[in-house]
């Protein structure tokens, strides 16, 4: 059998040489892949903030206001290690008064877009914690459906580049669906 | 070594070659050819006398206007509305898809077919969750049924209605009628075979409509202006056919007319164009033609139909055994140039008795015997080619079981058919 299946590879190359590859090239454009063809089901969202975030374009809440019976997990993450790093080099008061500006920051960015999502008729979760940027919301994200990224999280770096490296490294463990705005 | 034995040595090994496939079929034959030439056994002056340039220029002139219509994105156009037309049901995506693929197939060749075809119907079947298999074995043998229609249909058909010098019409009226009935016994034994796993929820039925409505046939026009000039010139190409032979012009002109129009017509590029013309299956033909005149230059093929007249002495017997001779070796081995050593075979049985429907027993032997085996057609190994590559597995034992069965019923009812034409009750 192993003979007449190689058999069958080489007449295949020599007769069909590379016009499938090209017809296949030109089907692709327009016919859906086997994962497009399935919709995943979002029950849950989550959507990680952070102090390079100002705020969520309006094209963002139009996307995910298809998607009315998902919860929305909104969390603000401080940074642990720049803590530290802080608390190590500037002394105790430097670090608190870094704490208490990001939570201050960090509730009302999450207060203000849960208040927009609210008006949209979609329920929201807030969160707000010391800890890894990446790693927390990789470990997260295993318990949502999509996963909603600014290009800005993580880092300034996007005013040269197009992302983050907290979001590439992010995009590259994550299973499920990400938006990036 | 006298000449003749040599000519019949280069003949075994190229056909060795060819069936293998360790060497590419166009090179086995340009070398056993160019060895024929080389040791004068055809003289180079007689070369034009065995090159079958009608051939050579019909395959020529539908390669130029199936590449350049092929740009429009005609094809998956076609491809697509077919799916359209199905609405989710399996039965009649068994049925448009088979009666889609054998029309396509009886006007263009059947790898260009089943190439734009197969992975619409993988893309479908995948959709309605259902088992591939009954699909891409309904479109093989609707290919090779559809090329036995007419004398475009199939290289084979081209090289008897060329050396035979039978017109487009001829073959419409002598094998369009076995081809369409073969085509309903075809697509009958595929339904009953595969009757249980042919069907799908009306839920699913439902998702499949709405996923199909989505897409959008219009989307795979690349070129409106180009779509609609392709049409045109391809009906008026098909539409000569059907004159040619009252206008006295042999088939290979209508199609050089019709690529030269089209050139014209629509200003693509013709040096992309030329590019994509399949020139190692004109140099495959080409050496073939040479190393079957050496079978001729040496008295072989006379031998042989000497032979064979020794056994065969009514035009009833000499139906059956060309019929079903052709039909088992093209299960085997390549059509080509099995048809290429029986057309002098046949013509030298002239002697004594009327050859003219032995050319249809070729014809339909050469053609439906492809159906038998996996390797036994050109479209066959492509949509098996393209099933391996999608992760379908269809092999060579599976494919044998179903091949072998419609085969002999679809040689069989066109032996009943010719029979009863030509020879009698």
């Amino acid at each position: 059998m192993g003979l007449f299946s190689s058999l069958i590879r080489r007449k295949f190359k020599n007769v069909a040489g590379k016009r499938y590859e090209r017809i296949l090239k030109e089907y692709k454009e327009f016919l859906l892949t086997e994962e497009e063809m399935v919709l995943p089901e979002i029950k849950s969202i989550l959507m990680p903030l952070d102090r390079f975030i100002n705020e969520v374009p309006a094209e963002v809440y139009d996307t995910l206001s298809a998607y009315k019976e998902a919860k929305i997990l909104l969390v603000y993450i401080i940074d642990a290690q720049v803590f530290h790093m802080i608390e190590h080099t500037l002394g105790r008061k430097a670090s608190e008064d870094f704490r208490k500006n990001e939570e201050r920051y960090g509730m009302t960015l999450l207060e203000k877009i849960a208040s927009t999502f609210e008006e949209l008729d979609m329920s929201t979760q807030l969160r707000l914690f010391f800890g890894d940027k990446s790693e927390d919301v990789i470990k997260l994200s295993e318990k949502h459906d999509m996963l909603v990224l600014s290009k800005a999280y993580g880092s300034e770096i996007t005013k040269t580049h197009p992302l983050s490296p907290i979001v590439l490294k992010i995009v590259q463990h994550v299973d499920i669906p990400i938006i990036i705005y | 070594m006298n000449q003749e034995a040599i000519a019949i040595a280069v003949f075994l090994f190229t056909y060795g070659l060819v069936v293998s496939e360790r060497i590419h079929r166009a090179v086995a034959a340009m070398l056993g050819a160019s060895v024929i030439l080389f040791l004068r056994i055809v003289p180079w002056e007689k070369v034009p006398e065995y090159l079958d340039l009608d051939t050579l220029f019909l395959l020529m002139g539908m390669m130029i206007i199936v590449n350049t219509a092929r740009n429009s994105g005609l094809f998956e156009y076609v491809a697509i509305k077919t799916a359209k037309l199905a609405r989710g049901s399996p039965i009649r995506v068994l049925l448009l898809f088979s009666v889609v693929t054998a029309i396509v197939s009886s006007v263009l060749d059947n790898v260009t077919t089943v190439l734009l075809l197969t992975p619409m119907l993988i893309y479908i079947s995948r959709l309605m969750d259902l088992n591939p298999i009954p699909f891409l074995l309904s479109e093989i043998f609707a290919s090779n049924i559809g090329g036995t229609a007419t004398l475009i249909g199939d290289p084979p058909n081209i090289m008897i209605g060329s050396a035979a010098n039978l017109s487009f019409n001829e073959f419409l009226v002598n094998m369009g009628p076995i081809a369409a009935v073969d085509l309903i016994a075809t697509i009958l034994i595929i339904y009953f075979a595969y009757n249980n796993a042919l069907k799908v929820t009306p839920k699913k039925k439902v998702m499949i409509k709405q996923t199909l409505r989505g897409l959008n046939e219009k989307a795979a026009i690349r070129d409106i202006r180009l779509f609609r000039k392709s049409i045109a010139i391809i009906v008026f190409v098909v539409a000569l056919f059907f004159f040619h032979d009252k206008l006295g012009i042999e088939p290979a002109v209508v199609a050089l007319l019709g690529a030269s129009l089209i050139l014209l017509w629509t200003r693509e590029d013709p040096e992309g164009i030329f590019e994509k013309i399949e020139w190692p299956a004109l140099f495959f033909f080409g050496g073939l033609f040479i190393i079957v005149g050496a079978l001729e230059e040496t008295g072989t093929i006379a031998k042989v139909a000497e032979w064979v007249l020794t056994h065969v002495h009514t035009q009833g017997q000499a139906l059956l055994a060309i019929t079903w001779f052709s039909a088992f070796s093209s299960a085997i081995v390549d059509n080509i140039p099995l048809t290429a050593a029986m057309i002098p075979l046949i013509k030298h049985m002239s002697t004594s008795m009327d050859i003219y429907p032995l050319w249809w027993a070729l014809s339909l032997g050469a053609c439906l015997g492809g159906n038998g085996t996996a390797i036994g057609a050109s479209a066959n190994v492509v949509v098996i080619g393209i099933a391996e590559r999608e992760g379908i597995r269809i092999t060579f034992g599976d494919f044998l079981k179903v091949g072998m069965v419609i085969m002999v019923i679809t040689v069989a009812i066109g032996v009943g058919i010719l029979w009863i034409r030509y020879i009698g009750w």
